[in-house]
């Protein structure tokens, strides 16, 4: 997946088109059950999007999603595919068109890797040097060398076993992708490398996908729509990951987005999303006095010190403007400089640990685009009602 | 002792009384000892015994396998079918093999068939246990990825199942063929000749001479353990990937 620059086979067959995926009250009754396993869900997933099925276990999120390639018949209700009803298509021709990535991963162990990516073009029809081609070309876009597709699936790492499942299942171009905890049983750096190199990859190729996990973390990562599910089979709430930690639908959502959502949320946002300060600007140079004035009544109560080209230099002190002039090596370094394409979590987390109050951000070029700081960030989150506690106050902790 | 009646039953081999005005040596006579020289010079009077043996055992564990196979598939997808086929395999395993050749003999006659009738059902066991549990051993997510991506059940069987039960199969086959190899040696008491009529006719039956119940069992040996060689080769060939070295 590092080396997505290979051609990626496209629209030459008309496959591959990304579809939209519909659910109608799709509902979910196992034999002998008395309750629904999945109860009426309706929600539409755009074309080209991701779309995460999220919830405790027992709430039905893997249900939902093998309904739609009928691993799992529909009880009632329907799921349309690119608007066409899953249940009029034959289940395993219906199949062949999707996607699917299973947590287990279920490599084929007597295949070799080239030939287990090359199961669902065998199952189409194709002949073996368009196959094998596909194979070839597949290898270059998830990033493993050439020379293990002669070797067995038990011969690769987990890592490398994950992502020749997702080469698999996109092996024949589908337009819509089934994935279910694709990357629960990897440890959690790697999971953590797999899911930046999906999302790269995602980027490019632009499935609809349906993407079950447990990890609330994970959803709001990877998901363009995330839909939390609770017990039952009800869907509690569809939304964009924000909306989802901006407005919970109610106090399971909010539970089980977690009492951090508000950190949550920062790691969705870039410094860059944020209305910055602005400090005093003092050129190299300039006459101290001209600086004086500036901070007057300034948003930033520091003058900052930046070149001709506005690259910080660092904060002046009492001592620097005292000066005639502002120096080319102030007394206080600008440290940390934030890029305003940073995640704002992380940035939140250079503030703290730097311990200071202000931290200058650049854009691309390194110059000077704002200022941030702790306080910027906290009434962003809290000037935000939605954020505001919404609990009876008898259960907010006193003190 | 066997009893009289299997006694009769062997009659029939061609009964070999030591001689030792037929060339025979004085070791021969003295039957004190194994004579190699003289088994090596009487090469011939092995070759044909060999042959039925090998004979035996090959038809009765291709038949045995070919019904157990077939009744696999049957099962298979059926599984309350395969505890009926169990029991049932099972109770013929059960039979005293001299017990069964004496039950089939007034229907099948004496010969060759009633021989590989026989083997072949105590083969069934065996090799049908083997298959269903090779079937059932076939990791889950490989089938859930077979079926999620659209293979019907026969695809599934025969792209996935099967060859993933390659080994458990040979596992059974070896076991089958190397207990065939002993029990054919009592193929001889059907009137089937084999290495029983080594062993039990020229030896036993001759004086308890000892160098042709060696020889009779040395060939049987040395035929388990070639068969044996056999199946590790096939399972080489077929599952490759059973044999590569893991990470």
């Amino acid at each position: 997946m590092e080396a997505a620059k290979a051609p990626i086979e496209g629209a030459e067959d008309g496959a591959g088109e990304a579809l939209s995926v519909e659910f109608r009250a799709a509902t979910k009754v196992y034999a002998g059950a008395d309750r629904p396993a999945v109860d009426g869900l309706s929600l539409e997933v755009p074309a080209g999007e991701i779309c995460v099925l999220v919830g405790p276990s027992g709430c039905g999120k893997t249900t939902a999603m093998r309904m739609a390639n009928r691993m799992v018949e529909i009880t009632d209700g329907d799921i349309l595919i690119g608007g066409r009803s899953v249940r009029e298509r034959s289940p395993a021709e219906l199949r062949r068109e999707i996607g699917y990535v299973i947590q287990q991963i279920g490599l084929f162990p007597h295949r070799t890797i080239a030939q287990n990516i090359a199961t669902v073009p065998a199952l189409l029809g194709w002949d073996r040097e368009r196959a094998a081609a596909r194979a070839t070309e597949l290898f270059e876009v998830i990033g493993l060398e050439p020379e293990m597709a002669d070797r067995y699936p038990a011969q690769l790492s987990g890592g490398q076993q994950q992502r020749v499942g997702v080469a698999r299942a996109l092996a024949a171009n589908p337009g819509v992708m089934l994935m279910d905890e694709p990357f629960g049983a990897v440890d959690p750096i790697n999971r953590e490398r797999l899911q930046n190199e999906f999302l790269r990859l995602q980027a490019e190729l632009r499935k609809t996908i349906l993407f079950v996990t447990h990890d609330i973390d994970e959803a709001i990562k990877m998901g363009d729509r995330v839909a939390v599910m609770r017990e039952g089979g009800h869907l509690a709430q569809y939304a964009t990951p924000a909306e989802l930690l901006m407005a919970p639908a109610d106090g399971f959502v909010e539970d089980f987005v977690g009492a951090d959502r508000a950190l949550k949320r920062l790691a969705l946002m870039r410094v860059s999303d944020i209305d910055l300060w602005q400090a005093p600007l003092a050129y190299v140079g300039q006459p101290t006095a001209e600086v004086r004035v500036k901070l007057d009544g300034a948003e930033v109560p520091y003058a900052l010190a930046v070149d001709s080209e506005r690259r910080p230099l660092g904060w002046l002190s009492e001592a620097d403007l005292r000066g005639e002039t502002v120096p080319e090596r102030p007394d206080t370094s600008p440290d940390p400089v934030l890029d305003e394409r940073d995640v704002m979590r992380d940035a939140l987390s250079d503030l703290l640990q730097a311990e200071t109050r202000y931290a200058p951000v650049v854009d691309g070029e390194g110059r000077i685009a704002g200022v941030l700081s702790v306080e910027i960030i906290s009434e962003f989150l809290t000037s935000d009602d939605a954020l505001v506690e919404e609990r009876p106050a008898a259960e907010r902790p006193t003190g | 002792m066997l009893p009289d009646a299997v006694l009769v039953l062997a009659q029939g081999g061609d009964g070999f009384v030591r001689d030792p005005s037929e060339g025979a040596t004085s070791c021969v006579a003295e039957n004190d000892t194994v004579c190699i020289g003289w088994a090596f010079d009487n090469f011939d009077r092995w070759v044909t015994p060999t042959l039925e043996h090998l004979l035996l055992v090959s038809v009765s564990v291709a038949a045995g396998f070919l019904i157990a196979f077939g009744l696999a598939l049957l099962s298979h997808g059926r599984r309350w079918l395969v505890p009926t086929f169990v029991g049932v395999t099972g109770v013929l395993y059960t039979i005293p093999s001299i017990a069964l050749f004496l039950i089939l003999l007034p229907i099948t006659g004496r010969g060759t068939v009633t021989a590989i009738i026989a083997l072949t059902l105590y083969n069934l066991q065996i090799i049908y246990r083997n298959i269903v549990t090779g079937l059932a051993n076939v990791p889950e997510a490989s089938r859930d990825a077979g079926r999620g991506m659209g293979m019907t059940g026969r695809q599934l069987l025969w792209r996935v199942e099967l060859p993933l039960a390659v080994p458990e199969i040979i596992a059974g086959l070896r076991i089958a063929t190397v207990s065939t190899v002993a029990i054919a040696t009592l193929a001889i008491f059907a009137g089937a000749g084999g290495l029983g009529e080594v062993i039990y006719t020229q030896g036993l039956q001759n004086d308890v001479f000892k160098t042709a119940i060696v020889v009779g069992s040395g060939i049987a040996i040395a035929m388990a353990v070639a068969f044996d060689a056999f199946y590790l080769t096939g399972q080489r060939v077929i599952s490759p990937w059973r044999t590569v070295r893991t990470v």
